[in-house]
């Protein structure tokens, strides 16, 4: 046998199952929960009640960047799916994942764009300011082909209408593990759902139902949709990547105006200004910003760096979330 | 005083508590927090007892309500975090058992309860202490609840710690455990119930069976002569040892007070001792003993480890005789075979002589059930425990096509069980897949060419595959051995022992990783179910041929969504 080292495992505990979510549902969640012993598990608690310690997602890659620090090596990228952004990473203590995550980086650095699954453990980051942030870091992952990844799409679709379905069963009950599961809540979802219902205020859930329906009509054929870009109504406010990428990638913005009547960093500045609810405004965000002002892509890139390392107007407080540097 | 009834239970404690307040001030106070802050009598119990503690200023009268309101709160989540005379401890813990009692405390009968709880009850290392109720929470102190205890004190007597439950401390149920132990009183349970329970119950019951039998002690003084056998009501049927004279007749109605239930393995058992009181009950509509045996058979889904007297109906898939010497030199044969039900698949072993033919059905009464190899297996013992059927209780299943369907949750909380189909996603590919090296002495697998029993071995090489399957809120190892491994790679052991010496064995995995991570398998084999998960060893294993097209359209009708 190969030279795997043997890990013992001190304690088996029984392991936790990969909750299938859409990117909206996992961005949106500010709900940690953090275990209290050394090897418990900890949780991001979900508007729709999901307890996700350990979830499956996937999307096309949209970005993945390799970090070299004191500690070794690292990577971090971000999948795109029909409801917007899950952010991943490969820690320096996976050298075992490292030589495919280069294969893929070096892929994606030479334009290959390709659909992925991942399989996550859930991470967040908290601000100072409460702000919490969620991303994976990936157990398992592979590219996968357009079949594989429409299968994962109806499978979160089912999965987040179980969840829609038990959260307005329980908008009809007490919040007692009881009550939530005579009224129909599945029993792995009545902690989470406490747990959502007492700390998230009032939502619409529609937003989540948008993912679903899209998942869904992608199955039945209308697959372009896919490996474009998502429609826009559907990811709201955040225009996407994949159509700048698809943009830039044409050699630039034919149809833009060719003379850009603000200057680039002052369109970052303001895009920030006018877009930042606290959070930051995303990288992806900042770029079209910009291409739709009519400045290449690459101009766009090398200013939001430049203002951040140079100017120093705006910090990265979370890896592709920008703000103004405070005054 | 029309409410006094409603509340006495309270009210006593309160008074208890508090001799100078009057019984309609607390009964208003009762009222007032239910109607007004809607808050039950029992939940309220302690914040009315301290009102009223403070309101007379007694706070320093008594021993218990000095300790109680003198000494601040304590939070703690580990029991390692307590000193052993804490007061008015705030704590959450798992209740793991719940065995209520009748002791005299100062000349009067009353019920406490005794058992055994857990420390951080959500995740991380438990640790377990015995608890005493002395305040009658048996509604909220469920075998399997998870609790926050507030108001409670540490015991130390003995050099051990334990927890008391006092009257006024409050009980809050975190997360539902199982149905409440019984408040012991003259009511009997029934045997469904007496089932889940742990401790003292009280039953009527028909005698089905028994038998005499002995127990070598373990100590080798001897035998112990006790009696075994099975009783029945209407919701059920439960084994019971006795371990006195047992002189009721089979079919006899019978009324059991103070026995105890007592689980072995998975089975609970009633266990009647020289303490337990059984006497003749009459009660014409109680079921006959014919109608209570047709209830009793079982189904090779409900085979638990441990059970006795199994009632039951299987066809008969092959059979097979063997000879060996067992550690006495005697010669012995075994018999055994593969059967089934409509339910699923399990062995048979006899140990006496019986042949039957394939595709027979079998009757078998006073089965017993035996773990091997995971699965719970039916033992007979005596021939006169089978009877051949002539006639087919159910068309006759082909045992290629039989898998009992069962989704990956059910197989996963329930037993172990062979014969099932289930399904998930692969969402692990684990890095030992592939070719091992195994003992030859005991087939375990080599680490660095020796085994953990038998040292320095040349291993024989062997193919096989472990995934993790998954379907979202349960999930379970997947072993694929060598035969069920090369029919779903399709790649014999020489061709991957081929591509292993060529990619070496990450890059085997990790192309197993690109072929099949995130499919939905569909898997036919048998299940291992213990306290750490559960493991399928696959007979065969196909990827889910439903295209995404159909599987959209079976969302779409689940749950009526209009695109």
């Amino acid at each position: 046998m190969g030279g795997d080292s043997v890990i013992q495992q001190p304690i088996r505990r029984s392991r936790q199952s990969a909750i299938r979510l859409f990117a909206q549902e996992y961005a949106d969640a500010d709900l940690p929960e953090e275990g209290s012993g050394e090897y418990d598990p900890s949780f991001v608690i979900t508007k729709l009640g999901a307890k996700v310690n350990r979830a499956l997602v996937g999307g096309v890659i949209d970005r993945l960047e390799r970090r070299e620090h004191e500690s070794g090596l690292s990577f971090t990228g971000h999948i795109r799916d029909p409801t917007g952004v899950h952010l991943f990473n490969v820690a320096s203590f996976q050298p075992e994942l490292h030589p495919d995550i280069e294969e893929l980086l070096h892929r994606f650095e030479k334009g290959d764009r390709f659909l992925m699954l991942l399989v996550g453990r859930a991470r967040w980051f908290e601000t100072d300011d409460g702000g919490v942030f969620t991303s994976f870091r990936a157990e398992e992952f592979t590219v996968v082909d357009k079949d594989r990844y429409t299968h994962w799409l109806v499978d979160t679709a089912a999965a987040t209408l179980r969840r829609l379905d038990a959260f307005e069963a329980s908008m009809e009950s007490d919040l007692t593990p009881a009550a939530l599961e005579a009224s129909g809540v599945p029993r792995d979802l009545v902690d989470g759902l406490i747990l959502a219902r007492g700390h998230y205020g009032e939502f619409d859930t529609e937003n989540y139902r948008v993912g679903v329906l899209q998942g869904l009509s992608m199955a039945l054929g209308s697959n372009a949709v896919i490996e474009s870009a998502p429609a826009p109504e559907a990811s709201g406010d955040q225009p996407t990547l994949a159509e700048s990428v698809t943009e830039a990638d044409d050699g630039g913005v034919a149809s833009l105006e060719s003379d850009p009547e603000k200057d680039v960093n002052e369109v970052i500045l303001e895009t920030i200004l006018q877009r930042d609810e606290g959070s930051g405004v995303d990288y992806d965000t900042l770029v079209h910003a910009c291409v739709m002002a009519g400045h290449q892509r690459e101009t766009a890139e090398d200013a939001i760096d430049h203002l951040r390392d140079v100017d120093g107007a705006i910090i990265e407080p979370r890896f592709s979330f920008f703000q103004l540097l405070p005054e | 005083m029309s409410d006094d009834g409603r509340y006495a239970a309270q009210i006593a404690v309160v008074k208890q508590e508090c001799e100078s307040a009057e019984d309609e001030e607390i009964i208003k106070e009762f009222r007032r927090y239910e109607e007004e802050f809607l808050i039950p009598p029992e939940d309220a119990l302690r914040s009315v007892v301290r009102k009223f503690q403070m309101a007379s200023g007694q706070q320093v009268s008594t021993i218990t309500s000095s300790s109680r309101t003198s000494f601040p709160e304590k939070k703690a989540t580990k029991f390692s975090e307590l000193d052993k005379d804490d007061k008015n401890v705030t704590i959450e813990v798992a209740v793991l058992s719940y065995i209520p009692k009748i002791q005299t405390v100062r000349g009067e009968e009353r019920q406490i309860a005794y058992g055994r709880i857990e420390d951080s009850p959500w995740e991380g290392e438990r640790e377990r202490w015995d608890f005493t109720d002395w305040g009658d929470h048996a509604q909220n102190l469920t075998p399997g609840a998870v609790v926050r205890l507030e108001g409670v004190s540490v015991n130390f007597w003995n050099d051990r710690r334990s927890i008391n439950i006092n009257r006024p401390s409050r009980v809050t149920v975190l997360k539902e455990g199982g149905p409440a132990v019984t408040q012991l009183s003259d009511e009997p349970v029934s045997i469904e119930v007496a089932g889940k329970q742990e401790g003292i119950v009280n039953i009527v019951a028909r005698v089905l069976s028994k038998k005499d039998d002995s127990i070598v002690k373990r100590d080798g003084t001897g035998t112990l002569e006790v009696v075994r056998g099975r009783l029945a009501d209407s919701s059920g049927t439960i084994g019971f040892i006795s371990w006195r004279a047992f002189d009721n007749e089979v079919g006899s109605l019978i009324k059991i007070d103070r026995a105890s239930i007592r689980r072995y393995r998975d089975t609970p058992e009633i266990n009647i001792s020289d303490s337990t009181k059984i006497e003749p009950y009459i009660d014409k509509s109680f079921a006959s003993v014919e109608e209570l045996n047709t209830s009793t058979r079982s189904k090779i889904a409900d085979l638990r480890d441990g059970m006795r007297d199994v009632e039951i109906t299987v066809q008969v898939e092959n059979w097979q005789a063997r000879t060996f010497t067992n550690a006495d030199g005697e010669e012995r044969t075994v018999r055994s075979g593969d059967v089934m039900d409509p339910s699923g698949r399990c062995r048979l072993t006899a140990w006496c002589d019986i042949s039957p033919e394939a595709g027979s059905f079998l009757h078998l009464n006073g089965a017993r059930i035996q773990f091997w190899q995971g699965s719970p297996d039916l033992v007979v013992d005596d021939p006169n425990q089978v009877i051949d059927l002539s006639d087919p209780p159910w068309d006759a299943i082909d045992p290629e096509t039989h898998w009992v369907d069962v989704d990956l949750t059910t197989l996963v909380n329930g037993g172990s069980r062979r014969g099932i189909r289930t399904a998930g996603r692969v969402v692990a590919v684990r890095p030992d897949s592939g070719i091992v090296e195994r003992c030859p002495e005991c087939r375990r697998v080599l680490r660095d060419s020796a085994c953990v029993d038998h040292g320095a071995q040349r291993g024989n090489e062997d193919l096989r595959v472990r995934f993790v399957i998954d379907d979202g809120v349960s999930n379970a190892s997947l072993l694929l051995n060598k035969e069920a491994t090369e029919a779903f790679i399709g790649m014999d052991q020489e061709t991957v022992k081929a591509e292993v010496t060529k990619e070496g064995q990450a890059g085997f995995v990790a192309a197993l990783r690109d072929r099949y991570l995130a499919h939905n398998l569909i898997v036919n084999g048998r299940a291992l179910i213990d306290d750490q998960g559960a493991m399928i060893m696959a007979d065969s294993t196909t990827i889910d041929p439903r295209t995404p097209e159909d599987a959209a359209n079976e969302v779409i009708a689940k749950w009526g969504v209009i695109l």
